[in-house]
């Protein structure tokens, strides 16, 4: 007890007297936690929108939904003997149904009355050439039992590739940004240890152990990097909230399926909190190594 | 209680601070350390501290062999050896009571200890009454007792002193002398380095000369300047 107030008023003397290199380490920790768990949280917005189309899937072949067993089979026989297609992906009835519920999530009502049974049963199409499309989705139209085919939209393989380049970027600026707090952060604690040198000096000369001296300097890096990293939280969270509040309800709207829960929030801001302590307690490593020398 | 075994140190760029040292320390003894500048006197304080490895030797504190102490037990060892400067190295912005207490309360000593010791310490190095005055309140002799009481306060098995009256007048050199003495009666080892001659031989104790790195004298009861006068 004695021991947890020592630290808690060193840490916080330490803190008050450089404010303006605090400022600075919890603002880029903030601002590049923003960035980095945006993308985290943006990537899976994109992923929920696409997750048909991930893998090569070029063309989704539905069912009718009374179609019979035996039609089911043999668009499946058909399929996997065919040279131009390379992979197939069968969603029966149960899976097309665990869809629907995770796409009209906001829906209730819609979820309650409709059961798996309404529901078609479909293949996920890989062709082996993208360019091969076009050939197959007119082939499998008219094969017994088929209802429709769905192919991905042009826009959607634009904005898969676009996104992937988003994220890229978004995810190298916030690597940029997260080694600039740390740098920020190594700085500050420099700084500490050497206001506090004497303070230090006399430590090691009456034998206080190695951890006594580090830990005022590690809790200042880790209050710099939690701070920060409570910003980024508040980040993701408004990010979760703009998704929420404009998802896109219409399913012939573009952005239709495009959506974020909370719970994909409240991961990401796990994530964000932990990397934020890292860097806090890694930058105050790195402050303390030289000086800590025995 | 110290014990150096060939002991030498040669700090980069082949300057040799100790040559061969040999001597040892029992427990309790008072031993003046002596000879000019650069004589070796402060690397030996400093091998002894665990601040520097010897090159080569063996140095035994306590009955444990310093070279081989893994680098997370040395504060172990320094809590054993309580340390004494020329320049006090006391915290200006702590209370003489604080600066005190400061050297127990960073090894985690409880409460009540720090607060039962403290004071008495206090009282021995005979500054009960400033105890809540800062360091640049008191004069150089005073400061150099709360250095004292600090360096002693967690009662260590050794005591070095570097020059302790290195910056302080005849008058108040005594004093101070006078407390290391009282120190030491307690069975604490003291080892003091030093270049006063006057104090050497008003305290007529052991004598331990060093020279360019190597020992030139180990005397009983000696004085400072048998060497050098013969010269």
């Amino acid at each position: 007890m004695n021991r947890l107030l020592y630290f808690a008023r060193e840490t916080l003397v330490s803190l008050r007297r450089n404010v303006l290199m605090t400022l600075a380490g919890i603002i880029t920790v903030g601002v590049s936690l923003s960035l980095f768990g945006g993308s985290m949280l943006f990537q899976q917005w994109v992923d929920h929108g696409t997750q048909r189309w991930t893998n090569g899937v070029e063309f989704e072949v539905f069912l009718a939904v009374d179609s019979s067993e035996q039609q089911v089979a043999g668009v499946r026989q058909e399929l996997r003997d065919d040279p131009l297609v390379r992979d197939t992906q069968f969603i029966d009835k149960e899976a097309a149904y665990e869809e629907f519920k995770r796409l009209f999530s906001d829906k209730p009502d819609l979820v309650e009355t409709t059961e798996a049974a309404f529901l078609p049963v479909s293949f996920r199409v890989a062709p082996e050439k993208a360019e091969d499309t076009e050939t197959l989705v007119a082939r499998y139209k008219t094969v017994p039992g088929v209802d429709s085919v769905v192919t991905a939209q042009d826009s959607i393989r634009q904005l898969l590739s676009i996104t992937r380049f988003l994220r890229i970027m978004f995810l190298a600026l916030a690597l940029v940004l997260l080694s600039s707090s740390v740098f920020l952060i190594v700085n500050t604690i420099r700084l500490a240890t050497f206001a506090r040198r004497r303070e230090i000096e006399v430590m090691k000369l009456v034998g206080a152990s190695n951890w006594f001296v580090r830990v005022p300097f590690m809790a200042e890096g880790l209050v710099q990097g939690a701070i920060g990293a409570g910003l980024a939280v508040g980040g993701v969270f408004g990010l979760w909230w703009i998704f929420d509040r404009y998802r896109a309800d219409d399913p012939n709207e573009f952005f239709f399926g495009f959506y974020v829960t909370v719970a994909n929030a409240g991961r990401v801001a796990v994530v964000v909190v932990v990397v934020g302590a890292v860097i806090g307690v890694l930058g105050s490593l790195i402050g303390l190594r030289r000086f800590l020398r025995v | 209680m110290i014990r150096f075994d060939s002991v030498t140190k040669i700090y980069p760029g082949n300057v040799v601070a100790l040559r061969n040292l040999t001597l040892n320390i029992e427990k309790g003894e008072f031993v003046f350390l002596v000879g000019p500048s650069g004589s070796g006197k402060s690397t030996a304080l400093r091998l002894l501290l665990r601040e520097d490895l010897a090159t080569s030797g063996r140095i035994v504190v306590a009955g444990r062999d310093i070279s081989r102490l893994s680098h997370w037990k040395v504060p172990q060892l320094r809590r054993n050896i309580g340390c004494v400067f020329q320049d006090y190295k006391l915290l200006p912005s702590k209370t003489i009571y604080e600066n005190v207490a400061f050297a127990p309360q960073v090894i985690g000593r409880p409460r009540h200890v720090v607060k039962s010791q403290v004071p008495q310490i206090l009282d021995l190095v005979g500054l009960a009454k400033k105890r809540d005055r800062f360091p640049n309140e008191l004069s150089g002799g005073e400061q150099q007792r709360v250095s004292i009481a600090r360096a002693f306060v967690n009662r260590p098995l050794i005591l070095l002193a570097d020059e302790p009256t290195g910056n302080l007048d005849p008058t108040t050199a005594v004093g101070i002398m006078r407390l290391l003495d009282r120190i030491n009666r307690t069975g604490t080892t003291v080892l003091m380095a030093t270049h006063e001659e006057r104090i050497v031989n008003a305290m007529r104790r052991r004598v331990i000369e060093l020279d360019r790195g190597a020992m030139v004298r180990d005397q009983a009861r000696g004085v400072y300047g048998l060497g050098t006068e013969a010269r």
